[in-house]
């Protein structure tokens, strides 16, 4: 689903990665390590699509554009909740209904908060928002930049229930954590910062 | 949730945003009288002029408002990934700087008109030069927002990037209302308008993923 070759950038005139090379197919799980600064996060804007100062080749398989959720969440602080997650679901495929809102959201622990504006919640609150779109997206392909940090147990155990689902149902899910994530036993790693 | 949903919601919910607009013109507008003559020959003189001045100063001030919060929140990020059309997202993104500065603005013309001691037929002039310019305004006004956000003083360069390209429209602006109507100004006007609907969002979109990417 997804080829790597020759994957070089670099910011600053310092390599970030050089000569970077994976290929992913579907039902894998695969973990970016790297400290900070070593280019995790710019990894995850090239594979996003967002960022294409770079020198090789990225070649996706895929019918919809994957979904990233990265460092910024896409909430506005004015909205509820549930009309953050309507918005972002609808720029990828119909609105989901009210219903499924909040099945999303709940299984998320949010049932509390679903119509507070999103300024009032607190950040991981408000990072579970953006996770409860895994719950309802078509998209094969996830790209979960620091998306286990400032999680509760909890939480943490919903999202890898979901990327697992994810995954048997032949998707891809990318991710990066700081700390190690042992709640996959499956999961290839591919380490940055020590390939230059 | 539609996009345009979305806006709206954001507008009704931050009202001192349009508020400031509102106030922004009708003070500078009172201060004139005051500080140049109450004359009324010579207010009706400037009067056109003055308020397509103050229109467009207005449309700057409000150009980053939408801009600036959906690129520090991540959701401009996520716009660009999906799969609607960035143009279509981005007219929407001029039409709610229309519906937050020029709409309150075109309601308001028909008072401002009467403080500048300007008669019914050239507040009608005004009104209609107003709905055909202040669109205008609002589409570039969004992409020279999207051009400097995220950039380090991004606000200081948004005016001196995007002011020349606002100066046909208050020319023609205010010619259409100073030679009382005449229709040559008026179709320019249009033929401004409907070149940059068609345009500008696209330019816009353009923008806004280089935005993303820095």
């Amino acid at each position: 689903m997804l080829q790597v070759n020759a994957l070089s950038c670099h910011r600053q005139g310092e390599w970030l990665f050089k000569e970077l090379a994976f290929s992913v197919s579907g039902g894998e799980l695969l973990e970016i390590r790297g400290d900070n600064g070593a280019g995790k996060t710019t990894l995850f804007k090239i594979l996003a699509g967002l960022f294409d100062d770079y020198e090789g080749e990225v070649t996706w398989e895929i019918q919809d554009p994957p979904l990233y959720v990265g460092h910024r969440f896409g909430l506005n602080a004015q909205l509820s909740p549930v009309e953050n997650l309507s918005f972002l679901v609808s720029l990828n495929q119909n609105a989901p209904a009210r219903k499924d809102l909040e099945v999303a959201l709940g299984r998320f622990n949010l049932a509390d908060v679903l119509d507070q504006p999103c300024r009032s919640l607190s950040e991981g609150q408000r990072k579970r928002v953006a996770l409860a779109r895994l719950e309802l997206t078509d998209s094969q392909i996830w790209l979960l930049d620091e998306a286990f940090s400032a999680l509760d147990t909890k939480g943490r155990q919903v999202l890898t229930e979901l990327c697992q689902r994810q995954v048997a149902q032949g998707g891809v899910v990318i991710f990066s954590s700081h700390q190690p994530v042992s709640d996959f036993d499956s999961a290839r790693v591919l380490a940055l910062g020590k390939s230059v | 949730m539609n996009p345009l949903i979305r806006e709206c919601k954001i507008l009704v919910r931050s009202p001192a945003d349009t508020v400031q607009s509102v106030l922004f013109v009708v003070i500078v507008v009172m201060l004139f009288p005051l500080a140049i003559s109450p004359d009324p020959t010579i207010l009706a003189g400037i009067a056109a002029g003055l308020m397509w001045v103050v229109a467009l100063l207005a449309s700057l001030l409000a150009a980053e408002r939408g801009i600036q919060a959906d690129f520090a929140d991540g959701a401009l990020e996520q716009m660009v990934l999906g799969k609607t059309p960035l143009w279509l997202l981005c007219s929407i993104k001029a039409f709610a700087h229309w519906l937050s500065c020029g709409l309150p603005l075109l309601l308001i013309t028909p008072l401002l008109g009467t403080m500048l001691a300007l008669d019914g037929l050239e507040i009608f002039w005004m009104l209609a030069s107003f709905a055909l310019g202040l669109p205008i305004l609002s589409l570039f006004c969004t992409l020279g927002a999207m051009l400097t956000v995220g950039l380090d003083r991004g606000s200081a360069l948004l005016p001196l990037l995007i002011a020349p390209f606002l100066i046909p429209t208050l020319i023609l602006g205010t010619q259409w209302v100073q030679s009382g109507g005449q229709s040559f100004y008026g179709y320019m006007l249009a033929a401004l308008l409907s070149l940059s609907v068609v345009s500008l969002p696209l330019a816009t979109g353009v923008a806004a993923r280089i935005a993303v990417s820095r």
